[in-house]
């Protein structure tokens, strides 16, 4: 058989019917999860038509994008005041019960960002193919797994039949060779690629990221790489399964054990790009010359480095506008420039290693006068975890507030969000004018810089707090 | 199909100005369409007539996986939309509602608010009528006309279904 990429040896593993001229392929399903806010409708299509869901067993629900992060009040539930969130909560129970689905709910200890469970459980594995009602689904990639996130039409659909109809994507190959430098992080490095090859840089592409500095990273890095492939436009992003991968997914609950996962993890080495295979594009980025990362924009890809001057002759008139709505002028430069808000959260940064690299900034600083600081856990586990090693009381000593876990602020539908002028550093995903509050107005950075911005009050090099 | 042109100029709308997260756990499309379009114009849900035409630059519907976007639209009465390219994901969605979506490289600069258009997906054209001109737009895959006809994806597919068992 002639040399394969990663990509391609998943996709031809899970062809139902292959693509022709005249329609898209079918694609097989290994794992769909679920949330409250891109479901509810996908379930209602389900009833109306009296159908099914195909296999409840390869479909895993949790609560996320909606949910309140204060503490739970006397009766030890968190209360949630919106009243659309509780509806939608409420019908995710109601269809996990009536259709048989499996929920981390509202009163369970492993409930969280989907993108962070998934993981967590051991439900994400390499080789498979994972959706979800979510465009960072590409998270899952980190795992050398085909995921991407689709449409609530679509969710019916996956719901329904437990397969997808697709046409196939080109292939990507992002190659970043070199060490980062300290204080330098895989956020940076997936700022940096977005700000190199543009928003639309991925678009209709799988990426493949290879190198050196994919493979010596952890799988919790992995995952922030691939959160942001669809920040470029691509369909989704992928790192090969290697014994990094397996060491991961070691002894967590739905994960193979022993012999099994000795065999498994052979199995997944193998579904490493062969040698000789061929990407469509290739681009090349090298890991030692990148700075701290900081957006300027209201999209990801309007990056710079954290010493470095907005561009002054960017393309009209998306710059002049989002430089408007940002309050900026071009050659300005951002360090020392005064921030509100620091989001230490979301699917792309909110797992065990983010909160320890937040931590270890903040611990034995005080949060800056006047600005708000939100730490807010990927899951419940995150949390627990978290706290058994004491960081939660850094955070607090430090002046932050330590919340429950939920999608927060990086989406603003709970009630967390910036006020209009408001800047914010915050280490989620996307910085679209508004997206964090009306007006509000996003530093899109890495926990480390994030934390940074907490003490010192404006936008700071890390690096200098490091040495 | 017939419509009044309103226009998007800036590219990049993307779901979260289309239909902001905060209105996403809105029960309904007729509710939802009193926030369409409000990242971009507050006032547009408040103007809009039934059967309008957006006319939108490129990568409208980038962004977020978030078909209350398609769902707004359509709750608003809106037509169709017609961009020089969307967004995969509510590119997708909107077929999926049987929603007329149109990618149309012309139209943008040749139309001013309030024309008279219509969509011609027989030709592929989108005329203006106010104007007397016609641009050609990006044709429809026969897979997707298909869906469009239909009227979305799970009929397509039921319809699919239905055929093969009776075969």
């Amino acid at each position: 058989m002639a040399a394969r990429t990663l990509f391609e040896k998943i996709w031809d593993a899970h062809l139902v019917r292959p693509e022709t001229d005249q329609t898209p392929a079918i694609l097989y399903v290994d794992l769909h999860l679920i949330h409250e806010v891109t479901s509810p409708q996908a379930f209602a299509m389900l009833r109306e038509r009296g159908l099914e869901v195909r296999r409840p067993d390869k479909t895993i629900a949790t609560v996320d994008h909606s949910v309140p992060t204060v503490p739970p009040g006397p009766d030890g539930r968190i209360p949630i005041d919106d009243p659309d969130a509780a509806a939608q909560i409420a019908m995710l129970e109601t269809n996990c019960r009536g259709f048989g689905v499996r929920l981390y709910g509202m009163d369970s200890d492993r409930r969280g960002i989907v993108h962070v469970v998934g993981p967590e459980l051991g439900l994400t594995q390499p080789g498979m193919t994972i959706v979800c009602g979510d465009s960072h689904t590409s998270t899952h990639g980190a795992f050398g797994a085909l995921a991407f996130g689709i449409g609530t039409t679509e969710v019916g659909h996956v719901l329904t039949t437990q397969c997808l109809l697709q046409s196939k994507p080109k292939t990507l190959a992002i190659r970043a060779e070199g060490r980062l430098h300290k204080g330098v992080v895989a956020k940076d490095l997936i700022l940096a690629i977005i700000a190199k090859i543009g928003v639309g840089g991925g678009t209709g592409h799988v990426v493949e990221y290879a190198g050196a500095a994919f493979r010596s990273m952890s799988m919790e890095e992995r995952m922030t790489i691939c959160n942001m492939s669809i920040e470029a436009g691509a369909r989704a992003g992928m790192v090969a399964p290697d014994d990094t991968t397996a060491q991961y997914l070691a002894g967590r609950p739905y994960a193979p054990e022993g012999a099994a996962l000795e065999k498994e993890a052979r199995r997944w080495r193998a579904l490493a790009t062969d040698d000789g295979a061929r990407f469509d594009r290739e681009v090349t980025i090298d890991a030692a010359a990148l700075e701290p990362m900081i957006t300027w924009g209201t999209n990801p890809g309007m990056a710079i480095g954290v010493r470095g001057a907005i561009p002054e002759d960017g393309p009209q008139p998306t710059t002049d506008k989002a430089l408007s709505y940002m309050g900026l002028r071009p050659g300005q430069r951002l360090l020392g420039h005064p921030i509100n808000v620091v989001f230490i959260g979301s699917c792309t940064n909110a797992r065990i290693s983010d909160l320890r690299q937040a931590a270890g900034l903040m611990k034995g600083r005080k949060v800056a006068e006047g600005v708000r600081v939100m730490v807010v856990p990927g899951s419940q586990a995150v949390k627990q975890q978290a706290e058994s090693e004491g960081l939660d009381r850094v955070f607090r000593d430090a002046g932050a507030d330590w919340r429950q876990p939920g999608c927060s602020m990086c989406i603003a539908m709970n009630g967390d969000q910036l006020r209009p002028g408001e800047y914010g550093v915050s280490t989620s995903n996307r910085n679209f004018e508004g997206r964090q509050g009306p007006g509000g107005r996003t530093f899109l950075a890495s926990p480390l810089t994030a934390a940074a911005a907490a003490v010192t009050g404006k936008i700071t090099d890390v690096r200098e707090m490091l040495r | 199909m017939r419509g009044r042109a309103h226009l998007f100029r800036q590219p990049r709308i993307t779901t979260d100005a289309i239909l902001p997260s905060r209105h996403a756990g809105i029960e309904g499309e007729r509710q939802l369409a009193g926030h369409v379009m409000e990242g971009v114009d507050p006032a547009f849900a408040a103007r809009v007539q039934k059967g309008d035409i957006l006319v939108a630059g490129d990568e409208f519907g980038a962004g977020a996986a978030r078909e209350q976007a398609v769902w707004a639209l359509r709750g608003a009465r809106v037509g169709a939309v017609i961009a020089r390219s969307f967004g995969r994901g509510f590119y997708r969605d909107a077929l999926n509602n049987g929603f007329l979506v149109v990618e149309c490289a012309a139209a943008l600069d040749r139309v001013e608010d309030g024309d008279l258009l219509e969509i011609d997906l027989r030709e592929g054209l989108v005329k203006n009528l106010t104007k007397g001109e016609a641009f050609k737009f990006a044709p429809f895959t026969p897979f997707a006309m298909e869906i469009l006809e239909a009227g979305g994806l799970l009929p397509y597919v039921l319809r699919q279904t239905t055929g093969a068992s009776s075969a």
